[in-house]
């Protein structure tokens, strides 16, 4: 009985030697890979800051507007946000990897997961982007435009207008990543057909009077401001 | 007389219609070709005309002459009156003595409706008759006489400058546009005393035509708007001579714009000539007044009336409006100076300030943080407070004393044209 007994303890510490000298060389390069991977991370960020800096990337930030929806924001400028992005990126690449040298079963696959989230990620990432610019630019010309039109309410209206393309391009995104998809459309699907609809309601129908008083003295006043330029030239 | 074709003639070919084309080699060389370019101006048409012929015979019967009437379209039949308009009988007696065939020629002109192209055809038109004098005569002169079209091109048939401009006796309070924005950027930037950047009218020589055809602007925006600014100051940047001759009254009276789509177009010409001509205008000091032909009127016009107040208050909430897009493009320091001003009853920004703004969205321009259209359209509500300001702060001014403001206002330009360089250059 205690030699069975001895037996097991020994066999079970055969085991726990034989999975420990199997597992200290995967948890020594897992190490490395992980130290190893925030250097490279570390490098990579700093490359890509000074390949920005030298591609003069804080003047298209200026120019799309991104700096300015950054700034309202109160977060980094566009460079460092990028710099920060492939930081964390390729930092996670390792971690990942050295994750999976430790061959842990529930976190198997794990690169190859990551591997294909990463293109979905920069996807998302670009049609975010794409939607604070066109947004932004939207904006800029809508308000302008209002102004220079007499058209009432102009700030309202271009806030409206570059609220709804960042909208869209926030839930396009979140679809891309494929996080609560459903949950996300049809959340905007309802509000937006809410606001729109309510809108319409409150247009058409309660504020028929309204609207047209409204109408009557834009136009009036469009043609009040429609000034002459003889007299300016 | 045969043509020969030289290498522009056969590029700018193309901008002239076939039919167009044909009536030109049938009249051949020419020595003075005056351009009509016309858009609806049926009721002054003829009596223009009449004076360019009348010139033609007069002044000029040894030259080879041509008229060119470049029609955008017109719907109240211009191109019609411009074929039938006749000399007079008292005309005819003093044309007695031409030796010359009186050419003109009618033709609508190819592509985009607007001066530009009028003008492109006219320029082409000059350089395949090989014309020594390229004059453009304002459709709607109301004043325009065989003598003042032939003012405008004898200081060019003399070869005295290469390239001519009308200067107006003008009121002070008069033309706001010019007075309080491109008059004294283009004085104290480009270095040269011209009164009057923009206007319809100018003659200038065929080296100068033939220049302006090989550029690169008849498809680009500096061409699109406000040719005459650009025109203007091509011929500064590229040492052609320039002169300037004066005229009785500014003629506006074909201003198909609003104000607020003037103001817009001339900065957007004001933008691309800066960018243009960046290497110029950098360099340049001092400035260079420039000789002036014919004789000085004397009398000026009564002032334009206009609300100014009305203006002021358009100007204040379109201004409340976009202030966030402002805070991108001005400096720090100005930006609260122009919003503080505008926090007063009275109607007031100074010159230095004015200044300071006009520069500001000439250097953001350069920055590129903003698309030119849309930073013509944020300045705007700023002219319109400012011609407001102005008018409201002169209007118990002697003429003299409004005319001493303006003039202080182009030195005050001109002083603070460091501020445009050094923002300029700030970002090489």
């Amino acid at each position: 009985m205690i030699q069975e007994i001895a037996d097991a303890l020994v066999q079970s510490w055969r085991n726990f030697a034989n999975a420990f000298v199997l597992f200290v060389p995967r948890l020594v390069a897992a190490t490395i890979i992980f130290a190893g991977g925030f250097v490279v991370a570390v490098l990579a960020r700093r490359g890509v800051r000074a390949l920005l800096a030298w591609l003069r990337f804080d003047r298209l930030a200026l120019r799309t507007g991104a700096s300015e929806m950054l700034r309202i924001a109160d977060m980094p400028v566009a460079e460092l946000i990028v710099a920060k992005i492939v930081f964390w990126l390729v930092w996670i690449g390792f971690i990942v990897s050295a994750v999976d040298t430790l061959q842990f079963g529930p976190f198997r696959g794990l690169v190859e997961e990551f591997f294909r989230f990463v293109p979905r990620f920069l996807v998302a990432l670009l049609v975010l982007s794409l939607g604070f610019l066109v947004g932004n630019f939207l904006w800029r010309a809508t308000l302008l435009a209002s102004v220079n039109a007499g058209l009432p309410g102009a700030r309202l209206l271009s806030g409206a207008l570059r609220l709804l393309v960042i909208a869209i391009a926030v839930v396009m995104s979140l679809e891309q990543l494929g996080m609560a998809t459903t949950v996300v459309l049809t959340a905007f699907a309802i509000t937006f057909g809410a606001v729109m609809l309510g809108l319409a309601i409150a247009f058409g129908l309660g504020g028929r009077e309204a609207a047209r008083d409204l109408l009557e003295r834009h136009f009036k006043r469009r043609k009040d401001r429609d000034t002459d330029a003889a007299p300016h030239l | 007389m045969a043509m020969p074709l030289t290498a522009n003639a056969v590029q700018n070919e193309s901008t002239l219609s076939d039919a167009l084309l044909g009536q030109l080699m049938a009249v051949g060389q020419v020595d003075i070709l005056v351009g009509l370019p016309t858009l609806d101006n049926a009721a002054t048409i003829v009596d223009v005309v009449r004076a360019i012929h009348l010139s033609f015979a007069r002044d000029f019967p040894r030259l080879r002459t041509v008229m060119i009437n470049s029609d955008g379209g017109s719907t109240d039949a211009t191109p019609e009156l411009v074929r039938a308009a006749s000399l007079s009988d008292a005309d005819m007696v003093q044309t007695s003595h031409s030796l010359r065939t009186l050419h003109r020629v009618v033709a609508p002109y190819h592509g985009l409706p607007g001066k530009l192209t009028a003008l492109r055809t006219i320029f082409a038109a000059a350089e395949l008759t090989q014309a020594k004098v390229l004059a453009v005569v304002d459709p709607n002169g109301p004043s325009t006489t065989a003598e003042r079209v032939a003012e405008l091109i004898t200081p060019i048939v003399r070869s005295e400058v290469e390239f001519l401009t009308p200067r107006y006796r003008r009121h002070p309070r008069d033309g706001l546009l010019v007075t309080q924005l491109i008059r004294p950027v283009v004085r104290a930037v480009y270095g040269v005393g011209l009164d009057e950047p923009l206007g319809v009218e100018f003659s200038c020589s065929r080296r100068f035509a033939s220049h302006c055809l090989d550029r690169d602007i008849w498809n680009h925006d500096v061409g699109r708007f406000a040719i005459d600014l650009w025109l203007r100051t091509e011929a500064i940047a590229n040492g052609f001579s320039l002169g300037q001759i004066w005229r009785p009254a500014a003629s506006t009276g074909a201003v198909r714009t609003t104000l607020r789509q003037t103001v817009q177009q001339v900065m957007l010409s004001l933008f691309e000539s800066l960018r243009a001509h960046e290497s110029f205008w950098r360099a340049a000091s001092g400035l260079n007044e420039l000789h002036t032909w014919g004789t000085d009127p004397r009398t000026t016009p009564d002032p334009p009336t206009w609300d100014h107040v009305a203006l002021a208050e358009q100007a204040r909430h379109d201004l409340g409006e976009i202030r966030v897009l402002l805070a991108g493009v001005l400096e720090p320091a100005v930006s609260p100076q122009v919003f503080d001003d505008m926090m007063v009853p009275a109607l007031r920004l100074d010159d230095d300030l004015w200044a300071a703004i006009v520069y500001a969205f000439a250097a953001a321009v350069r920055r590129g943080s903003t698309g030119t259209e849309h930073l013509a359209a944020m300045f705007v509500p700023l002219y319109l407070w400012r011609a407001s300001a102005f008018i409201a702060s002169t209007a118990d001014d002697s003429d003299a004393a409004v005319q001493a403001r303006l003039d202080a206002l182009c030195e005050t330009f001109q002083r603070l044209k460091p501020l445009l360089v050094g923002s300029w250059t700030a970002g090489e």
